[in-house]
């Protein structure tokens, strides 16, 4: 099997693929913008943890980690599987994580009101969104099949989770806060590994 | 004893939560190790306290019958373990926990209080809210940037310290009829203070207040009775400009524009100068300078950069009785002296004669110059131009000249206006 397998050269059989300059530049952007937000998402879970207080955030801290509203983390089996799926799955995932970061900033605007993290709560769905979109950009470029479409009411799941964790009290609030920003730093970190893929000259 | 009414939220116990979704079964009772669900329900749930009050809370495990029982679970607060003497079996399924005397919430979020099966995991948690209530606020102080706007600030009674989000909300009303507003431009000019942009009354007093609030009660500072005519400010003047005085090598000339936002309106302008040596920290400060806007420092080094700064207080808009409130500086504004053209000690141009006394105000130079003048000339006129000639002259002929080192003084410009014949000197 060869090591270049889901390269770049493997997408390029369709001739209605754009022009390969063009291409290369926007998964080169996408690339840099993934490894950007990793950054971000790295120092948003940093404040969240730290404005929820101890023990969250000190290194033996491992609450539960279920699924959140049908949202995974990404499986041991993730990096095994073919690049186009995995790019999929990664813009599944940036699709589903700004409706649980809004709501995640309406909990913590009772539990943390007049923080910066609220913006950053803000900030991070917006990049989320942004991220997600150029990904499908790169994937419809490449010729990927498009991912399977979420099901609608992905903000309403989000919602009610975040109005049954306020109802459950404010350290189930804050756990699934912990949950959704350790899920997108997850996933973003995923995102830029997976594309680092697809750069030329970049890990096979 | 915390000032301030007592809240609803004092030592209250939140009901039991309602059957929870799956999201937050799995929460906070995710399979472990084999094990079936489990889950625990913390009572009270996310309480509010006063600081030194104790508090008494059980933890109740439920799930099936195989799970964990009472005897081994334990408490932990913001991550550290309590000591088991704290904690007591009530049945099989149920552990007590007593603190006392306990001490304000480390996070604003409250105080992280975690009940844990025997080998750690987490089966529930409740967040403890440990404060004071809020204390009055004091010291309101408003100013009005030309008339447009309000803008106050405030003091958090007991220096806001009450280990608790506490809410500051600046209100206000005309005096005499009108209802309760509440500003809404928080943190505009400091951590407790409020802008109201617009739609403000003039020649008609406002009462203004600060309410602040938090889990715990409320207070409400005294109130504030002002009328916007009297708390006016404005914008530094414009374009300051410093400039040489001829070849005068102690004296700069300071201009500027009146404000002119205010242009419309009656009131007198004072203003202020302060100016310092480039690389000095200590401003001095000419503050007899009242409805002009040009003012002459005297009495500085020569070949020595200084920064000016000038400042307005529009004070009697439409007749005010009050101070009125100075305006920020104007930016900095640069000159240099002339550089005097003798060596100095050393063989520097600049250095200022040490030894030599420090003179009297210019004033005192010119009083000189009139008695000379008097004996002297044959008409008694004076102008401030012919005066700088004679200074110019005075240099240049090496004439012993006290320099000036006090503060710089502005002459009226009523005191410079007479006119004088030039000396035959």
């Amino acid at each position: 099997m060869s090591q270049r397998e889901g390269s770049l050269e493997d997408f390029q059989a369709d001739s209605s693929i754009s022009p390969l300059p063009l291409l290369e530049a926007k998964i080169h952007q996408t690339h840099s913008l993934a490894r950007l937000l990793t950054k971000y998402a790295e120092q948003l879970f940093q404040e969240y943890v730290q404005l929820q207080g101890d023990p969250f955030g000190r290194p033996g801290f491992s609450p539960p980690r279920p699924p959140v509203a049908g949202l995974s983390a990404p499986g041991a089996g993730h990096a095994g599987l073919p690049l186009p799926e995995r790019l999929r799955l990664d813009a599944g995932a940036l699709a589903a994580l700004p409706p649980l970061l809004d709501a995640v900033r309406r909990l913590q605007a009772e539990l943390n009101p007049r923080t910066a993290l609220l913006r950053r709560l803000e900030e991070a769905a917006r990049r989320a969104r942004a991220l997600g979109a150029a990904l499908e950009a790169v994937l419809a470029a490449l010729g990927a099949e498009p991912r399977e479409p979420r099901p609608e009411p992905a903000a309403a799941a989000a919602a009610a989770a975040a109005a049954a964790a306020a109802a459950a009290g404010a350290f189930p609030a804050k756990l699934l806060g912990l949950r959704v920003c350790g899920l997108y730093r997850d996933w973003v970190s995923r995102t830029e590994a997976d594309l680092g893929q697809l750069v030329p000259g970049g890990p096979a | 004893m915390p000032a301030g009414r007592p809240g609803p939220a004092a030592q209250s116990a939140r009901r039991p939560p309602p059957l929870l979704p799956l999201l937050l079964l799995c929460v906070l009772g995710a399979p472990r190790g084999g094990s079936g669900a489990h889950t625990a329900v913390i009572s009270p749930q996310d309480p509010t306290l006063l600081i030194g009050s104790s508090l008494q809370a059980t933890c109740s495990v439920r799930g099936d019958p195989q799970g964990p029982t009472a005897e081994g679970l334990y408490w932990t607060l913001n991550g550290r373990r309590l000591p088991p003497e704290l904690s007591r079996i009530l049945n099989a399924s149920t552990l007590a926990l007593a603190l006392a005397n306990l001490n304000g919430s480390r996070q604003q979020s409250g105080d992280n209080l975690v009940c844990h099966a025997q080998d750690g995991s987490i089966l529930a948690g409740s967040c403890l809210y440990v404060g004071l209530p809020p204390e009055k606020p004091f010291n309101i102080s408003c100013w009005s940037k030309n008339m447009k706007d309000l803008t106050c600030r405030w003091t958090p009674g007991a220096h806001g310290e009450t280990f608790l989000h506490t809410n500051y909300s600046l209100k206000y009303k005309l005096r005499w009829y009108g209802q309760d507003n509440t500003c809404e431009e928080y943190h505009t000019v400091g951590p407790h203070s409020c802008h109201i942009p617009k739609d403000l009354a003039l020649f008609t007093p406002y009462e203004i207040w600060v309410e602040a609030t938090n889990r715990l009660g409320s207070a409400r500072s005294d109130v504030l009775t002002l009328d916007i005519l009297d708390v006016v400010t404005t914008d530094p003047p414009p374009d300051v400009h410093v400039s040489r005085v001829g070849g005068l090598e102690d004296q700069l000339s300071v201009r500027w524009v009146s404000p002119p936002a205010l242009k419309d309106f009656l009131f007198q302008a004072k203003y202020q100068i302060r100016y310092r040596v480039e690389d000095s920290v200590d401003w001095k400060v000419v503050d007899d300078v009242s409805n002009q806007t040009s003012c002459r420092l005297a009495g500085l080094k020569p070949g020595t950069v200084y920064f000016v700064q000038v400042r307005c207080n529009p004070f009697g808009i439409y007749g005010s009785k009050k101070a009125g409130i100075w305006s920020e500086w104007s930016h900095p504004t640069a000159a240099s002296t002339p550089r005097s053209e003798r060596p100095g000690p050393g063989g520097g141009a600049c250095e200022p004669r040490g030894g030599e006394p420090s003179s009297g105000p210019v004033r005192r130079e010119l009083k000189q110059f009139l008695g000379w003048l008097k004996k002297h000339a044959y008409c008694s006129n004076l102008s401030f131009r012919l005066y700088d000639q004679w200074r110019a002259w005075m240099q240049k002929s090496h004439k012993t000249r006290n320099q000036h080192r006090t503060r710089g003084s502005c002459p009226r410009a009523d005191a410079a206006r007479r006119e004088v014949l030039p000396d035959k000197l």
